[in-house]
């Protein structure tokens, strides 16, 4: 009671002292931010914007062309295409990594050595992203690649791992799940630790079995940080561009074009108006597939 | 009991050696020689290491620049990054101003946004400005990040307001405060961000690759990324066994920096990436 007074009267007496002296200081503190996030995030957003109701292609004056950027993208094959490819590596990266992601910071949870098996798995996070893509050029090459070599040892047969259109997807989904998936199981423990352990007590004093109390305890508590995995996926996915423009260069046949590899391709095209209707669509698509996936996983916390 | 244990044990050993074995491949292969690369991937023999791809390297790509460029974009973005965020942060966490709400808010939003939007009006931005091919294009756009700024917030918000005012009263001025107090407190979320900063700026890629369209400035990435795009094109020819080895070298080099930082603070980038997940 004592120290709520006393926060209170410190509160109230400290307010009109700050408003004399303090005024001009958040700002400067926040001044370098601002500048910086005006100029290069907000300006471009609503630059990008503008651009892409134009026919622009690097010089001269803006030419308006209303909608026909997004007519264009929307009635191209190549558009959908590159969407096509980015929902598929989607499907192939994100449901298996919450699914492992889960198991693995399950399991590590009560596991002792804890942080030697943290830094083993978040490990591949930090290595640079074009070393690993290169090394996966030479593990998997069809001929010679590491991968191939241990299958037909085994007495599997060798894949075309980079060479057909499908098997160039797995094998970038591999590289992506592979990069990232420890980075998920940290989240997930960070999650995970938040709920208390008596909950777990109490179930199992009600006669819960393992599974049971997976999937009616830590499933709905860790709701949240799995959507929060489910939405850095979904965003990392969506922007997939070095995986496969070291990787595969988008091919074979563009089928490992990836909306972040189109829309690069819109630069080098120069057809800047295009790539910024084109940037906007990919916003709406990042936004519509994160708020579906968080909503999903929400009803499963509400029944 | 002991089943369930066994099968934890066996799953983290499992997800573990996934982890690591490509990078402990990539190492170990890049001292071998070129053909024993390809003929036999699993086999070490220590009696054949051989620094020869290595020096392949060294003679195919200016790795030396590569490093030296990326080295001034690391610090120089590195330290806009660890200075301005978390002064940013005190702000939004400690004082009342005008547009506080919309202006957090408006961070709030860019947090989920795509940034390969940005990459287009970025890049016209800086050949408006005439800054393309220059350091300044590779260390300005994405410094001081608003998902620092954020992170910062929330570590600052946790330090008690009475401190702060005990050290109003002693006569210190806001700036006195964020660094003599401030800054001690949150010194483990910053050591997590200067790890996080550091990882990111220096694997960026997108960035730095549209940026820069000239050798001088290219960054270690960019530049191991050429080196893949000019041995699939055939420039550098189809001899593989050289081919592969100067490839496999060239990214060891470019891993050996970031392992190090990582061996040596892991525990703080742990950390941080947990406190990140906060942000859902």
């Amino acid at each position: 009671m004592a120290t709520l007074t006393e926060a209170a009267t410190t509160r109230r007496s400290a307010r009109p002292v700050r408003r004399r002296r303090v005024s001009a200081a958040p700002y400067l503190f926040v001044a370098p931010f601002i500048l910086v996030f005006a100029a290069f995030s907000a300006y471009p957003i609503l630059f990008a914007l503008q651009l892409s109701f134009t026919n622009w292609h690097g010089a001269g004056a803006l030419e308006i062309v209303g909608l026909a950027n997004y007519q264009f993208l929307l009635t191209s094959p190549d558009f959908w295409q590159s969407m096509a490819t980015s929902g598929a590596l989607w499907l192939l990266v994100v449901p298996a990594q919450v699914l492992l992601a889960l198991t693995i910071a399950v399991a590590l949870r009560k596991a002792r050595f804890r942080g030697l098996f943290s830094a083993a798995l978040i490990a591949p996070f930090v290595t640079p992203l074009v070393a690993m893509a290169q090394v996966w050029i030479i593990l998997f090459d069809k001929d010679f690649g590491a991968v191939n070599h241990g299958l037909t040892s085994l007495g599997l047969p060798a894949i075309s791992w980079l060479t057909s259109g499908v098997w160039a997807k797995v094998t970038i989904a591999l590289l992506v799940l592979w990069r990232t998936t420890g980075y998920a199981v940290i989240l997930l423990m960070a999650g995970l630790s938040s709920i208390p352990s008596d909950v777990y007590e109490a179930a199992r004093i009600d006669g819960a079995g393992a599974w049971h109390q997976f999937w009616s305890i830590t499933v709905p508590l860790v709701t949240r940080t799995l959507s929060f995995v489910v939405v850095i996926g979904t965003l990392t996915v969506f922007q997939l561009f070095a995986e496969p423009y070291v990787v595969t260069g988008g091919g074979p046949f563009n089928e490992t074009r990836t909306a972040g590899l189109y829309l690069y391709k819109h630069i080098t095209n120069s057809d800047l108006g295009l790539g910024a209707a084109n940037s906007m669509l990919l916003v709406v698509m990042v936004l519509a597939l994160s708020i579906a996936s968080i909503r999903l996983l929400r009803s499963r916390e509400d029944s | 009991m002991k089943l369930a244990s066994a099968g934890r044990y066996g799953l983290l050993t499992v997800a573990g050696i996934i982890s690591l074995a490509p990078l402990l491949w990539m190492v170990a292969s890049s001292f071998k020689p070129g053909a024993a690369i390809i003929s036999s991937p699993f086999d070490f023999d220590p009696g054949q290491l051989t620094l020869a791809n290595f020096r392949s390297m060294l003679e195919t790509i200016p790795i030396g620049t590569g490093f030296q460029n990326t080295a001034i974009v690391v610090v120089v973005k590195g330290a806009l990054t660890m200075i301005f965020c978390p002064m940013a942060g005190f702000a939004f966490a400690k004082y009342a101003f005008v547009g506080k709400r919309v202006l957090f808010a408006t961070v709030l939003t860019t947090l989920m946004l795509p940034t390969l939007v940005l990459l287009i009006p970025l890049l016209l931005e800086m050949s408006q400005l005439g800054w393309v091919s220059t350091f300044k294009a590779l260390i300005l756009p994405g410094a001081i990040d608003a998902f620092g700024v954020f992170w910062m917030r929330q570590v600052i918000m946790a330090i008690p307001d009475e401190l702060l005012d005990a050290a109003r009263v002693d006569g210190a001025n806001e700036l006195r405060i964020f660094a003599s107090i401030v800054i001690p407190v949150i010194r483990p979320g910053l050591a997590a961000l200067g790890v996080l900063t550091f990882i990111n700026i220096y694997n960026d890629f997108v960035w730095p690759v549209v940026a820069v369209n000239d050798e001088q400035h290219q960054t270690l990435q960019v530049m191991l990324a050429a080196l893949a795009q000019n041995i699939r094109s055939g420039q550098l020819g189809a001899d593989w066994t050289s081919v592969w080895g100067q490839l496999l070298a060239a990214s060891t080099v470019a891993a050996i920096p970031v392992l190090i930082v990582f061996v040596v603070l892991q525990r703080h980038l742990i950390k941080g990436v947990m406190a990140g997940s906060l942000k859902g």
